[in-house]
């Protein structure tokens, strides 16, 4: 009798448990998503890194794995919904919106807007408005590099006919030392080091110093910042709430702790600088801030950063500190009174900017490419 | 023997079996296209991907013709072909010339080895942002890149071509004292064409990527451009115009290469029939 009560039901109890214990465990699984970023690993998405390391994305049962390409591949995965996160320009998403993608932005990262000109501290070039017959390299004409430039000249008066342009790929300390280009368009937060850091060394040509000519000085155009698709937003808020809360801390922990933030990089980022005499001076300095932190302080401010790098440039080499320098300009790029917000009139420069240089044939509606609602909320922000 | 079988009679049945496979294998190709071109429609009629990711074959001619009318197509075509023409020549020329010098010196062969396995095995995209550092981001870069991806074919089948003569023809023409030139032209050209044929017939298509991979690193112009100017455009069937104009571009090298093959190596070709 018993064995038949178990033989009749046992195999429907065992499914039942199997099924339940599924059921538990998918619960407790982490969903895993891929964030999409452009370039490749790099001290500058240290605030994704924080985030991961310190388990802000865990916390929200998240499991981040990250993926690195090409800014319009990244646009049209996020839009077909094979992926559903990532870290794109602005002026891709008005792009990307005028050719039927459905992606918004959801979180501006960078506020002001990264890109500039290189020249020589020659003299030649007091100005903007002296770029004009200049022969300028830029990676290609497209993409932020050339939306920057195009608001650069248009903001001085001039139009891209006023010089001339040189695609030189991402090659910019290299061709500009060479003398191949009187300037060239970089990211501001990174060749302009590299290449200073040639020229103090007698190895960037005729070149001793150098000056930036900051496109955001001119035109507050809409940079990097978090993208998804319409279907998310629609069908998963709290998935989007979720991400952008969770890159939010992290780069609220990376303006605030750089050092710290340059040790939690230190796993996806294999070019870093890792002496073991600059890990204990930035161990310490990491610790220091903690402290101070946890103390109630507010977070390290642009002048102690420049305090920080100014104490590590008496003990290392330029080549040494050259990533965090990087980071230390990054966060300057990141900073404002709130993180994440879009206002509006960045997004009509940036379409303005874009109609000009034919990108897009008309003006697209501005209000659905961006959205400040999962911003976490002014409480939240400063607590 | 290979006369032989050529000078058999071809009639009733046979021939036109004979004559129907002829005439497949002319249309063979445009049935290949023709299948290509349903399964893509077929593919966007299902909705695998959002349009934007697959266009439709439809708004890809339709595209195809807006360029072609206002004369972007020819002017990036243009650039491209003249890049890849002038590299595709000197890698032929220089292939050769040193595919033959490596035959005949098995001591250039040892020093230069290990040189052209290591340039051979690296992907022409892993050197090619320094060839645009190194020779600037004009037509001389896409040259290079061109002329380096077309030299490493040409020079191996050059060599294995001429490293081929039969033992037994040599021995022949030298008992006939024949001069150098002699033998160059009368036995070794022969016998290493097919093999030297072959590889150009490969080193004309690659000569297209070789163009291209220059265009994506840095460009203002040329069909690798366009495809990189129309991805951040988001203008997918502009991407679609320049990739199948690259794919004619290659398809027309080769066949180019094969009909200078089919006039050039005849006796093959009846042999084949």
């Amino acid at each position: 009798m018993l064995r038949r009560f178990f033989a009749r039901f046992l195999p429907l109890l065992m499914t039942l448990a199997l099924l339940t214990g599924t059921a538990i465990q998918a619960q407790d699984v982490p969903r895993s998503i891929t964030f999409f970023l452009t370039f490749i690993p790099n001290i500058q998405f240290s605030p994704v890194y924080v985030a991961i390391e310190k388990g802000y994305f865990a916390e929200a049962g998240l499991d981040i794995t990250l993926e690195h390409g090409d800014e319009p591949d990244g646009v049209n995965l996020i839009a077909a919904g094979e992926r559903l996160f990532g870290m794109i320009s602005g002026e891709q998403v008005i792009a990307a919106r005028a050719n039927n993608r459905p992606v918004r932005f959801v979180y501006e990262w960078f506020q002001a807007y990264p890109v500039g000109v290189i020249v020589s501290d020659d003299g030649t070039t007091e100005s903007a408005a002296d770029l004009r017959g200049r022969k300028i390299g830029i990676p290609g004409p497209f993409g932020a590099s050339y939306s920057g430039l195009i608001a650069l000249l248009t903001a001085n008066g001039l139009t891209e006919q006023d010089i001339q342009l040189e695609s030189i790929g991402f090659n910019a300390p290299q061709v500009f030392c060479a003398g191949a280009v009187d300037a060239s368009v970089v990211y501001v937060n990174n060749e302009p080091i590299q290449i200073a850091n040639l020229a103090a060394q007698g190895e960037c040509g005729e070149v001793s110093g150098i000056s930036v000519l900051n496109v955001a000085d001119f035109a507050d155009m809409v940079s990097n910042g978090i993208i998804t698709n319409e279907d998310t937003i629609a069908n998963e808020p709290e998935l989007v709430a979720a991400v952008v809360q969770a890159f939010h801390h992290g780069l609220r922990d990376v303006i605030a702790n750089p050092a710290e933030a340059y040790l939690l990089s230190l796993d996806y980022v294999e070019s870093l600088p890792r002496s073991e005499a600059l890990m204990d001076a930035l161990g310490s300095a990491a610790a220091v801030q903690r402290e101070m932190l946890e103390g109630g302080a507010e977070g390290e401010s642009a002048a102690a950063r420049a305090s920080l790098l100014a104490d590590l440039r008496t003990r290392f080499d330029p080549a040494d500190l050259l990533q965090l320098e990087i980071l230390a300009r990054s966060i300057a790029l990141w900073e404002a009174p709130r993180l994440g917000y879009s206002d509006a009139e960045s997004w009509q420069v940036t379409q303005d900017t874009l109609i000009q240089m034919g990108v897009i044939d008309a003006p697209i509606d501005l209000s659905a490419a961006y959205t400040n609602d999962f911003l976490p909320g002014e409480a939240e922000a400063s607590s | 023997m290979q006369l032989q079988l050529v000078s058999r009679p071809i009639s009733g049945q046979d021939g036109q079996k004979s004559t129907w496979r002829i005439s497949m294998r002319r249309i063979a190709p445009y049935l290949g296209i023709a299948l290509i071109l349903i399964v893509w429609q077929a593919v966007v009629w299902l909705k695998v991907y959002p349009e934007f990711i697959i266009p439709s074959p439809l708004s890809v001619a339709e595209r195809f013709i807006e360029v072609v009318q206002d004369g972007r197509l020819w002017l990036h075509t243009r650039t491209t072909l003249s890049q890849m023409l002038v590299g595709f020549a000197i890698g032929v020329i220089a292939g050769v010339l040193m595919g033959y010098c490596i035959a005949k010196s098995r001591l250039l062969e040892d020093v230069l080895s290990p040189l052209l396995v290591a340039m051979q095995s690296t992907p022409i995209v892993a050197y090619a942002p320094l060839l645009v550092i190194w020779f600037g981001s004009g037509p001389t870069s896409k040259i290079i890149t061109s002329a380096l991806i077309v030299f490493f074919p040409l020079l191996l089948n050059t060599t294995v071509g001429i490293r081929a003569v039969p033992p037994a023809q040599r021995e022949l023409l030298e008992s006939m004292s024949a001069s150098h030139w002699q033998f160059f032209y009368l036995l070794e050209i022969p016998t290493a064409l097919p093999v030297i044929l072959g590889g150009l017939k490969v080193s004309a298509t690659l000569a297209v990527i070789g163009a291209v991979v220059g265009e994506f690193v840095s460009a203002d112009s040329g069909l690798g451009y366009l495809v990189n100017r129309a991805r951040y455009d988001y203008d997918t069937p502009l991407v679609m115009v320049a990739i199948v104009t690259l794919a004619a571009i290659a398809r027309l090298m080769y066949g180019s290469i094969a009909f200078l093959e089919h006039r050039m190596l005849y006796w093959r070709t009846y042999a084949d029939q």
